[in-house]
């Protein structure tokens, strides 16, 4: 038992990152694919990396300001993503619905409906800055897992 | 020489082309990158066009009888600079601050605010923005003989007339300091 927590407590935590776009204009996905894409911002260095399925996500990063038409669709696959899981607003969208806000077609932002743990607003942001807000999720994650005070 | 061979001594010679930011604190930042907006509080007359320009209505302008509050939220800002380039005293700046994760709790905290408190005119008493001396001094740049501080002293009308007096050779209008 005593091996098995410290087994659990020591070892190396690699969450998997899934990418929801809910109606962004696609600079922000853009900016997601860059950071991990290409060698010079390596989000795989924090042990992060894509998965396709929301079923073996830890982090989810939301870009776009939920549209009513791709809403139910987003709440489907994020609920689909089990717990603990760690949301993170990517853009100036779902965080406050920025340049699309109270327009006829938007039913953001997004923690209306889903509870955010973090943000990182730009439109879109650097990707300096999106591997910052990766790095502050993995340790809320941490947290929620009970690993980290 | 096969040409991978070139590349792969470059690649030992130069080390990685990742950038080790988020384990160090160091990092590159263009000099000209739009971070975070700041503003002059003492420039900002509160005129209201950085608000009507922004495109993402982040601005905020409060006005009271004795003074005004500009509030930008970081948070619906989309770093397009309209503020800065329609701004008519250059009181909008955006520096290379991109530093912008943070945790959901801290949402409404992630402003820029400035207050700016209004004095009373020195001759009728209305409370008004006193010109900033840079655009004073901008102004009056062909008139030597003009004291700024007293100018900067007088609300926008009894500016006018104080410089009507002048053109025509009257004495200055007394001010309320004077009269008591």
């Amino acid at each position: 038992m005593a091996l098995d927590d410290l087994l659990k407590k020591n070892s190396v935590r690699s969450p998997w990152l899934f990418r929801i776009n809910a109606g962004s204009c696609n600079g922000c996905d853009v900016e997601l694919a860059t950071t991990a894409l290409i060698p010079r911002y390596d989000v795989e260095r924090l042990g992060c990396r894509y998965c396709g399925s929301p079923r073996h996500a830890d982090i989810v990063l939301i870009t776009g300001p939920l549209t009513t038409r791709i809403r139910d669709q987003v709440l489907r696959v994020w609920n689909e993503i089990p717990e603990p899981k760690v949301t993170v607003a990517v853009g100036i969208c779902p965080i406050s619905g920025g340049v699309f806000r109270e327009g006829y077609s938007i039913d953001g932002p997004i923690d209306r409906y889903i509870p955010v743990d973090v943000n990182v607003p730009g439109c879109p942001p650097r990707p300096q800055a999106i591997l910052e807000a990766v790095a502050l999720g993995l340790k809320i994650w941490k947290k929620k897992l009970g690993l980290e005070e | 020489m096969p040409g991978f061979l070139k590349v792969l001594f470059r690649n030992l010679l130069e080390g990685p082309s990742t950038d080790p930011f988020p384990l160090v604190p160091e990092t590159f930042t263009p000099d000209r990158l739009r971070g975070k907006v700041v503003i002059d509080e003492n420039l900002c007359m509160g005129c209201g066009i950085c608000s009507y320009y922004c495109v993402a209505g982040a601005i905020n302008i409060t006005r009271r009888e004795d003074s005004h509050t500009i509030t930008v939220w970081h948070n619906a800002c989309c770093r397009c600079a309209a503020c800065r380039q329609f701004c008519p005293v250059h009181a909008i700046s955006l520096i290379p601050d991109w530093h912008s994760a943070h945790p959901e709790e801290e949402k409404y905290n992630v402003i820029e605010q400035k207050t700016i408190k209004y004095e009373p005119c020195s001759v009728c008493g209305k409370m008004m923005r006193p010109v900033p001396e840079a655009i004073l001094k901008k102004l009056y740049v062909n008139n030597d003989d003009v004291d700024l501080a007293h100018v900067r002293s007088l609300c926008p009308s009894c500016r006018q007339l104080e410089d009507a007096r002048r053109s025509a050779g009257l004495p200055a209008a007394e001010t309320k300091k004077a009269v008591e």
